[in-house]
């Protein structure tokens, strides 16, 4: 267990596991209703600057919510993207790698044309395409992500599952009766379990930023509801006054990011170049 | 005055941490000493040592491992005492190596002329003299049109070939000492034959001191002038090389010995039980080391720390006059006539890869025309160098890939096509052993459930599958708590058994065993081909893939010698021996190493241990 002791790994998965607390408990740690307005109240900046006030610790926007509550409710559309979105692209990229991988043959020619074809296409412009055609919502913004990413992480799993694949265990197991399905699950996947783990952690951080980017144009989650790249759009506009409502949604997606990251380069460590975990 | 002496070596290996921290010997007051022009062989199994001899020499001890105590001395100096840098510059100029792997030695992205090109400016060589010297140290080593392999990446090259560049790089700066760890261990038997008497002309030229490292006891005879065989990190025997081999004192030097088969005769082989001890082990051992595994042990020999004595001939044993006692077991039973039923018949079998682009297709064959029957019962043996075609002939039989050409009629049914039908009879019929137990054994599977697959597959019961586990693993000479155990923390040998029970669980009436005991050390070996041999007893047919002839002779009824894809030599195992008919089987049996001789003869009279 020692080998997952590293700086990175629990600086990171602190941070991924503090946002996701967060956001599940958001009702009891936000001090104001992120809705509320108080338009007697509005651009206070933030508690340690001049004027601000300790009850909205980091100020309010131009209606008068408090900003720290925007936050921490922004947090809930920002980690249920990211972990499903993650989920569903891991599960599309692996099983389509595991399919192309272990089959081979013309199996791996279809998907690797298929592969070829999808990255050539930006990611971005996917997702922007994807969401004007089915509008905004939270599950469009995973559906944009998922098939924005599958091809990255099924590419990187393909090669995997070749040199798995290629293992005498994996021909043992054939010899001895088991069906292509079972083996590919009982002798190949497990040992791209590894690497799947730290694919979606980074595919995690990437999705984050994604629905913020998403959120920020206008194509993100429903209009009433709250998104960090909808305060960063909001925020743009009185950024002189009360620089926190831009600053904090900011650094807020700069640290699940970050957090993503590190855990992912981290579990990658711990599990070495290619060495199978026990 | 010798050229090269070292004297009470001790290295040790930090094990733990903190408190718990202990240190276990890997070499204990390790004594030897080297003339000018002599060829010094250490001679021991993984785990004794001997590349921590060489790595001590070269001043690259893996982390954690530090000289104790001892010196050595290199031309009068002690290396030991001398700066990095002093040392540094003897290390590649005085005192030169030559690597066990030639191919992970060289470095795949430079061509042959740059890598030479960098070790003669290291020996301060001017410039405009490099290309000269280059072609001059390539045909020295008998490479052929040394010019145009200047030019050359190290993957354009055999593994002979590159082996010959880092001899001509080791003897470029005529160094005065050189250190070869194993370096023929890569190597088909006939390259390894060429490169040995290669060694041996540039050595006795320029007068080098070689130490060579091998586990080969049979190899080093040949070619060292004088032995020291090692055993778990200390000198157990040390002597004139003919001498050490015509009279073994230690035990240990009679048991390797034993445990080698001959290509040249069929004689039991000797099985010692357990193995060396590992480094957790030697933190803490006392007396002989190899006592707990000697046939001739007596109470005490555990306790007392047993000094290395005498002049020439030295031995670290309380009874070395007990060696001679030890005899070799009886030969294993005359091959039988192959009376049964044919069970297997391969008729003009053929694979070929179509390589190369769009453009410019050719045909690549990897196997050509291979045509032979195996009866019920028998067990055959296919020898070859590598890329002869046995790996992809065994691949065929057991339905990893489909021929090109030809038929494979398989207990009276037709199986050329790998449909489900034939999918059904192979799995009835047969199962195959891999060369790599590393890779044919899952990681995440516990030993138990790996052996027991054939019945998962089957869909059996748990409780039967337990049984069968426990079954097989007492008939493999598992110990039965490993039957929790993950592959990984098995040794090599345990490994193999494990893969050998698999096989054996699904009850196959043929065994396609692929380089099975090859990598091994000659005890683990023993204890593999043991095991094998006693499978003949259920009356199992074995297809037996080997690079060793020695082994194949010992294990196998009948012989099936491969060149190039084809099949150029086949027969009964005794006539295929003895009269070759083929030229290649002639250049095969020649290059193997010869053997050590007829059993030493008994110098005392000493009456058989009782009891």
């Amino acid at each position: 267990m020692t080998r997952f002791l590293r700086p990175r790994l629990v600086i990171g998965t602190l941070l991924v596991v503090t946002v996701l607390l967060v956001a599940i408990f958001a009702p009891l740690v936000s001090p104001f209703d992120p809705a509320h307005q108080d338009l007697q109240a509005t651009l206070v900046p933030a508690a340690w600057q001049h004027g601000g006030r300790l009850a909205h610790l980091l100020g309010t926007d131009m209606l008068g919510r408090d900003v720290l509550s925007r936050l921490i409710y922004g947090a809930r559309p920002a980690m249920l993207v990211a972990v499903t979105a993650a989920a569903g692209a891991a599960l599309v990229g692996s099983l389509l790698a595991l399919a192309a991988g272990y089959l081979g043959g013309w199996v791996d020619g279809v998907i690797g044309c298929a592969l070829d074809v999808w990255m050539s296409v930006p990611p971005v412009i996917l997702a922007l395409i994807v969401m004007a055609g089915l509008g905004a919502g939270l599950f469009n913004v995973v559906l944009a992500i998922v098939l924005g990413d599958w091809a990255r992480l099924c590419r990187v799993l393909r090669a995997e599952v070749q040199a798995v694949a290629h293992r005498d265990h994996v021909a043992a197991a054939r010899l001895l009766g088991f069906s292509h399905l079972r083996t590919a699950l009982l002798d190949v996947l497990p040992a791209i379990l590894p690497l799947l783990a730290v694919l979606f952690t980074f595919e995690m951080g990437i999705a984050v930023v994604v629905e913020a980017v998403l959120s920020f144009v206008g194509f993100g989650v429903g209009a009433g509801q709250i998104a960090w790249g909808q305060m960063i759009a909001d925020g743009r506009l009185a950024v002189f006054e009360a620089p926190w409502n831009l600053l904090a949604p900011v650094i807020a997606i700069f640290a699940v990011a970050a957090g993503c990251n590190l855990v992912g380069d981290g579990l990658r460590r711990a599990f070495g170049r290619g060495r199978p975990c026990a | 005055m010798s050229l090269f002496a070292v004297s009470d070596l001790t290295v040790t290996a930090r094990l733990g941490k903190g408190n718990e921290t202990v240190f276990a010997p890997v070499l204990r007051g390790v004594s030897l000493t080297l003339d000018r022009g002599m060829v010094l062989g250490i001679v021991g199994e993984s785990g004794a040592g001997k590349s921590m001899l060489g790595r001590a020499i070269a001043d690259q001890l893996p982390a954690g491992f530090a000289i104790a105590s001892g010196r050595m001395d290199f031309a009068r100096r002690n290396i030991l005492a001398l700066t990095p840098a002093t040392r540094r510059a003897m290390l590649g100029r005085d005192i030169a190596f030559i690597p066990q792997d030639p191919i992970a030695a060289l470095n795949p992205v430079r061509t042959i002329f740059s890598q030479l090109r960098e070790h003669f400016a290291q020996l301060g060589l001017p410039r405009h003299q490099h290309r000269a010297r280059a072609i001059e140290a390539l045909a020295e080593v008998q490479l052929p049109d040394p010019a145009d392999l200047l030019g050359c990446f190290p993957h354009q090259l055999s593994g002979g070939m590159c082996q010959r560049v880092l001899i001509a790089m080791a003897f470029a700066s005529r160094p005065r000492l050189i250190v070869a760890d194993e370096p023929t261990a890569a190597l088909d038997a006939p390259v390894q034959a060429r490169i040995l008497e290669l060694m041996a002309a540039l050595q006795r030229r320029a007068g080098t001191a070689v130490l060579f490292l091998t586990r080969d006891l049979r190899l080093a005879t040949g070619i060292c002038d004088r032995l020291a065989v090692l055993y778990a990190g200390a000198v157990v025997e040390e002597g004139g090389a003919a001498s050490v081999l015509a009279r073994p004192l230690h035990p240990y030097t009679r048991a390797l010995e034993l445990a080698s088969p001959s290509p040249d005769m069929r004689r039991g082989l000797m099985v010692l039980p357990d193995h060396m001890p590992g480094l957790a082990a030697l933190a803490t051992a006392n007396g002989c080391r190899f006592a707990p595994r000697c046939p001739v042990r007596s109470a005490g020999c555990a306790e007392r720390e047993i000094p290395l004595i005498g002049d020439d001939r030295r031995v670290a044993c309380q009874y070395p006059e007990r060696t001679s006692r030890i005899v070799p077991s009886p030969p294993p039973p005359p091959f039988r006539a192959s009376a049964g039923e044919v069970l297997l018949q391969v008729d003009g079998l053929a694979r070929r890869f179509r390589v190369g682009g769009l453009f410019r297709r050719r045909e690549m064959s990897a196997l050509e025309d291979a045509s032979f029957t195996l009866r019920e019962g028998e067990f055959l043996g296919v020898v070859g160098a590598s890329g002869s075609g046995k790996s992809t002939l065994a691949r065929l039989i057991v339905g990893l890939d489909r021929p090109t050409a030809g038929r494979i009629t398989l207990a009276g049914a037709d199986v050329t096509r790998g449909d489900a039908a034939a999918r059904q009879i192979r799995r009835a019929n047969l199962q195959m052993v891999f060369a790599d137990p590393a890779s044919a054994l899952n990681p995440r599977r516990r030993i138990g459930s790996i052996i027991t697959q054939a019945l998962e597959a089957a869909h059996r019961p748990a409780v039967e599958r337990e049984a069968v586990a426990a079954e097989l693993m007492r008939a493999m000479g598992l110990d039965s708590e490993l039957v929790a155990r993950l592959p990984g923390q098995l040794s090599g040998g345990q490994r193999q058994r494990v893969s050998i029970a698999r096989a054996l669980a699904a009850r196959p009436r043929l065994l396609v065993a692929d380089e099975i005991v090859a990598g091994f050390d000659v005890a683990i070996q023993a204890q593999l081909l043991a095991l094998l041999a006693r499978l003949r007893a259920s009356g199992i047919a074995l297809i037996f893939i080997s690079h060793d002839l020695a082994v194949v002779r010992h294990l196998c009824d009948r012989v099936v010698v491969m060149q190039a894809g084809r099949i150029v030599e086949a027969g009964e195992t005794e006539r295929v021996f003895t009269r070759p008919q083929a030229d290649y089987t002639r250049e095969l049996l020649a290059a193997a190493p010869p053997d050590i001789g007829p059993p030493a003869p008994t110098l005392l009279a000493i009456p058989p241990p009782s009891g």
